[in-house]
């Protein structure tokens, strides 16, 4: 989809435009419905906080700035802050509930969930392209909505480690999905 | 020289990916405030993890985009952060600016009226402005008046959470006056002999932040909590009436206020 006319409609919506509105909720819903569900998996509370987040767009759409990145990256950015928010607040209530519980996740399960969901074949290849170390950090941290120190302590890698693989990995992520285009 | 401390930079992975909390986030936002390059290569990396959020998209259900259409036709908008452009703009005789100049408080205004309505709308129905003593009016007062100054205040954010197992709160927040005004509906009611009480909860330990007054037609009136901390969350548990020092039950409810 062309990004540009994405962010042209944004512009109109911080005008008060409802129909540009509209628009935009029908090119990002699928985008911002989908990473909030593989963050927070129930589909009711996805459903809730996808919501929260197309109302976000409208709310904030003058805080869109052009020239500092594309607007599906504006919209996800939100959309994956506020799913994190809300798995968090889960996994916080979860823990207190019980304290004396050990702390385990199953990691596999993550894992095998996150696979199932990358449908976009770029990606995944490019994804393929980066360190089995890499990969791990990138998609525990986006799909699973885990800190790095939480990554760190997953995959049993120091936590300076686990920063600069999320960021080697990115930067290898985006020069392959930029050169594929 | 400086002594030499882990590169804040090799964080912008991690931050792109939202993978950083607590004290290690507001450390790296404040580095990012003086470093335009931090803020180039974060913008880069969100178009990766833009690409991941995209590779996992999905049809959502039904109905979501007409729900969520007819609740903006509501919601009041931000007013624009004026850039350079703007502000050169607002400058030229009216006529010659492409559009005029928004009227920023009148926006600004608007909705603080529509937060004020709404929670006036619980605190009457709540009857919490029924204070009788002279002292307990002064207090009263006092306290209308800052909850009526953190929701004008030009910061103002409102968040929502769900409770468990039933209930929602609304937050109204402004990281200027370091306050928050909270309101509920729907939680189940208590037992004799005990409140909900509201706790701000961070780095910076567990602080108790006052007890919910008696529910009235399930909604509960404003309160205010002051003191509010970076990375502080705000909790709802079960105490004794006379509230508790320790947050010793579980909270029912937990939201994170960084935002």
């Amino acid at each position: 989809m062309p990004d540009a006319d994405l962010g042209a409609y944004l512009g109109e919506v911080a005008r008060g435009d409802q129909a540009a509105f509209e628009v935009v909720c029908a090119r990002a819903a699928a985008t911002v419905f989908g990473v909030v569900r593989s963050v927070v998996r129930d589909p009711f509370q996805a459903e809730e906080v996808c919501q929260e987040v197309l109302l976000e767009v409208w709310r904030c759409a003058s805080r869109f700035r052009p020239g500092r990145g594309s607007a599906m990256a504006w919209v996800t950015t939100i959309a994956h802050r506020r799913a994190v928010d809300r798995v968090r607040a889960e996994r916080r209530l979860a823990e207190r509930e019980q304290r004396a519980t050990a702390h385990t996740i199953a990691y596999d399960e993550v894992a095998e969930t996150v696979q199932a969901r990358l449908d976009r074949e770029r990606v995944r290849r490019c994804l393929r392209s980066l360190t089995e170390l890499q990969r791990e950090s990138v998609t525990l941290a986006y799909y699973g909505g885990y800190t790095f120190r939480e990554v760190s302590g997953l995959l049993g890698v120091a936590e300076g480690t686990v920063k600069t693989r999320m960021r080697d990995g990115l930067i290898r992520l985006r020069d392959c999905l930029g050169a594929g285009r | 020289m400086r002594p030499r401390r882990p590169e804040p930079h090799t964080l912008a992975g991690a931050y792109a990916l939202d993978a950083v909390a607590g004290t290690d986030k507001v450390r790296f936002e404040r580095h990012l405030a003086s470093c335009p390059a931090c803020v180039r290569e974060l913008a880069e990396l969100r178009e990766a993890t833009a690409r991941l959020a995209g590779a996992a998209a999905a049809e959502p259900p039904g109905g979501l985009v007409q729900r969520v259409v007819a609740s903006a036709a509501l919601t009041p908008q931000l007013p624009p952060v004026p850039g350079p452009a703007e502000r050169w703009r607002a400058r030229l005789p009216m006529g010659t600016a492409r559009r005029p100049a928004r009227p920023r408080r009148a926006l600004r205004a608007r909705l603080a009226l529509a937060l004020a309505a709404m929670f006036l709308a619980v605190a009457a129905a709540s009857g919490a402005i029924a204070l009788t003593t002279e002292h307990q009016l002064g207090a009263a007062e006092r306290r209308d008046h800052q909850i009526a100054q953190v929701l004008t205040a030009p910061d103002a954010v409102m968040l929502t959470a769900r409770a468990r197992p039933q209930g929602t709160a609304t937050v109204v927040m402004s990281h200027r006056y370091r306050s928050l005004v909270l309101t509920t509906a729907g939680l189940p009611p208590l037992p004799a002999g005990h409140r909900y009480q509201v706790w701000l909860m961070g780095p910076s330990g567990d602080r108790p932040a006052g007890l919910l007054p008696a529910a009235h037609g399930g909604m509960t009136g404003p309160v205010i909590a002051t003191g509010l901390a970076a990375g502080d969350w705000i909790g709802l548990t079960v105490a004794p009436a006379a509230g508790s020092p320790r947050s010793a039950s579980a909270p029912i409810l937990m939201l994170n206020l960084a935002t």
